[in-house]
């Protein structure tokens, strides 16, 4: 469970300050899949870093499966967000010199998993996503589609608490736009796996169980 | 520590093998060029200071020297000394002589040399000087009005080309006159020129003992016995063994006789050893350095995302240092090739000194301290600049 309370960031320094987000008080239950929606400048990516420990807030709270994230230092956090949180970039992210597979079991490594139990993890989830066949090309030899959910597959492999995804589909056409969504719904429904994905298209609401509409850094309607 | 070494290391690996070869080769090659370069200068100077000190051995002293006692002019009762030392096990040679200072003179050139007065059997046992006769022949033991001289000391017609004050090209069978330190002016014939390579013998003159003693009115000295042994670097032990067998006078070893000059040279060679040393190890790291650095910056983003989905910085900062511990070990292997085909061309076509052609010496503790100085300075050129990007927050890394 997710409960945020009166978050606050706000950037720059001096006369011009930027208030990203200006007291936004969310709480995402265990297995929601929630869309955070709003114009461009809203401040829900700034939300989604905040709830991806990527960010620190200026002032507020934010506790996750009711540890207060908020008062781990670095290394603390970079665990968290390793065995904890899954996260999916706009553009997909991958290391271009490892593999679909390497991408995917690279988490998994850190964690300390033996490379066949890192192997096993791996062609699992990367056959949840549809790409059994394509584990061993290199990032540059896949689609943006295939990409896309190579990325869902490294966020997925550890196992996490909550799924973030940052506009996963900005760089896809829709046909790929529906493949990844409709395997978050998937994943969400089978999975029982929390995920909050930021997005701007109106057709995805459609695949979320609740949206969270923001406007100049605060809620304007859920 | 060992789970995060081991995906530093994958990281590496991955980023060594799929990366950019071009830049990789580059730097690699750059590197082992640096090495050859630490390794090749000192291995000249030790070259050179093998060289001095064999023709110190060879040409200057022998192995052991021994000179007056204290307030003494002279070595008195040399025959029997030197009789006394020659039975001494492993003892070669021992040669008794006078050195001194003349005036050598020859159509209107006058030059100062040292003259050397010997008796060329016992000087051939304890050095190789009579072995170097350039032109017509070196001493006999019943020489009197006869001198061998080295053949800068000979000089040549045109002045331009010598290279110390010269007799003006003097050849075998000319006469010059030589007046000693005692007033007497006698006129010798040249008999022989010497040419070494070793810079004392070929720049003074030779007349034999028994001449020199009949000009001084001398007999049974000498004022230096210069000694041979059978093995170079035992020559502490061997001065014991002698000063053992009953010889009072000085005993010197050719090093010691020798450290002024060749120290002289020695510490000139390694301040500019020095110089490039560093300069070569500046080099290795500021190559590293940007190499690494522009691979971390370019990679900016990715570091970021990295960061992002929970790898810790050290792992990405480790994953760097052992790229850079991979080029040195494989530049170094590259410089050891090159050090190796370099050794070869040498060996075939030696680089000729002034004393003589030079072959370089390389030992192990040199190869080592390259080797552990290129090592520390990959090290620091891999840490810096992947601990100064990697420093960076997540979220302006992903945004590039």
């Amino acid at each position: 469970m997710i409960v945020g309370r009166d978050i606050k960031r706000v950037y720059g320094m001096g006369a011009v300050q930027v208030r990203a987000l200006d007291g936004v008080s969310i709480e995402i239950q265990k297995g929601e899949f929630v869309g955070v929606m709003g114009s461009s400048g809203s401040g829900k990516s700034t939300l989604l870093h905040m709830l991806g420990l990527l960010d620190r807030p200026t002032s507020g709270f934010i506790s996750i499966d009711g540890v207060d994230v908020g008062a781990l230092d670095e290394r603390s956090r970079t665990l968290f967000r390793l065995k904890r949180l899954g996260y999916v970039f706009q553009d997909y992210a991958l290391v271009p010199e490892l593999t679909a597979q390497e991408n995917v079991y690279l988490p998994s490594m850190v964690r300390g998993m033996t490379p066949h139990e890192c192997n096993l993890v791996c062609t699992e989830i990367l056959g949840v996503v549809g790409l059994g066949d394509r584990i061993h090309h290199l990032p540059g030899e896949l689609s943006g589609g295939e990409q896309q959910r190579v990325a869902i597959a490294r966020a997925l492999v550890n196992k996490p608490t909550i799924l973030l995804a940052d506009e996963p589909c900005a760089n896809l056409d829709s046909q790929n736009s529906r493949i990844i969504l409709d395997l978050f719904k998937k994943l969400n429904k089978n999975l029982h796996q929390t995920i909050v994905m930021v997005s701007h298209e109106e057709w995805h609401k459609s695949y979320f169980d609740r949206i969270i509409y923001m406007k100049d850094g605060v809620i304007d309607q859920q | 520590m060992f789970e995060e070494s081991k995906v530093a290391f994958f990281l590496a690996k991955r980023s060594i093998v799929r990366g950019n070869k071009g830049t990789l080769y580059l730097t690699i090659l750059i590197i082992g060029m640096v090495f050859v370069n630490l390794i090749f200068l000192p291995s000249i100077i030790s070259g050179v200071a093998v060289l001095f000190n064999q023709q110190s051995i060879d040409y200057s002293y022998g192995n052991l020297v021994i000179e007056p006692k204290k307030n003494q002019i002279y070595i008195n009762n040399v025959n029997e000394l030197q009789k006394k030392i020659e039975r001494i096990p492993g003892i070669t040679g021992v040669s008794p002589r006078f050195i001194t200072g003349a005036t050598i003179v020859h159509k209107g050139n006058a030059v100062t040399p040292v003259l050397y007065a010997v008796n060329p059997d016992d000087e051939r046992r304890v050095l190789k000087t009579a072995s170097k006769v350039s032109s017509g022949e070196y001493l006999s033991e019943a020489d009197t009005d006869q001198v061998v001289i080295g053949y800068r000391l000979a000089g040549n017609e045109d002045e331009k080309l010598d290279v110390i004050p010269s007799l003006g090209g003097v050849d075998v069978g000319q006469a010059v006159d030589i007046t000693f330190n005692n007033g007497v002016t006698r006129q010798y014939r040249i008999k022989g020129i010497i040419n070494s390579d070793s810079y004392g013998a070929d720049s003074n003159a030779f007349i034999t003992k028994k001449e020199y003693e009949s000009v001084f009115g001398l007999d049974d000295k000498a004022n230096q016995i210069l000694v041979r042994t059978q093995e170079t670097g035992n020559e502490d032990k061997m001065r014991i063994t002698l000063m053992s067998f009953g010889v009072q006078e000085k005993i010197w070893t050719w090093e010691e006789k020798s450290a002024n000059f060749l120290n002289q040279i020695i510490g000139s060679f390694n301040i500019i050893n020095f110089i490039g040393t560093i300069v070569s190890l500046i080099i290795a790291i500021v190559v590293i350095f940007i190499v690494i650095f522009i691979n971390t910056v370019y990679r900016r983003k990715q570091i970021g995302i990295l960061k992002a989905i929970g790898i810790d910085r050290s792992i990405i900062v480790k994953s760097y240092i052992f790229q850079a511990l991979f080029i040195f070990a494989i530049g170094t292997i590259v410089g050891c090739f090159f050090l190796l085909l370099i050794l070869q061309l040498l060996a075939a076509n030696p680089i000729v000194f002034p004393g003589g052609p030079v072959a370089p010496v390389v030992d192990a503790m040199l190869i080592v301290r390259s080797t552990l100085s290129l090592l520390a300075v990959s090290l620091i050129a891999g840490y810096v600049p992947a601990w100064i990007t990697t420093k960076e927050d997540i979220l302006s890394a992903i945004r590039g």
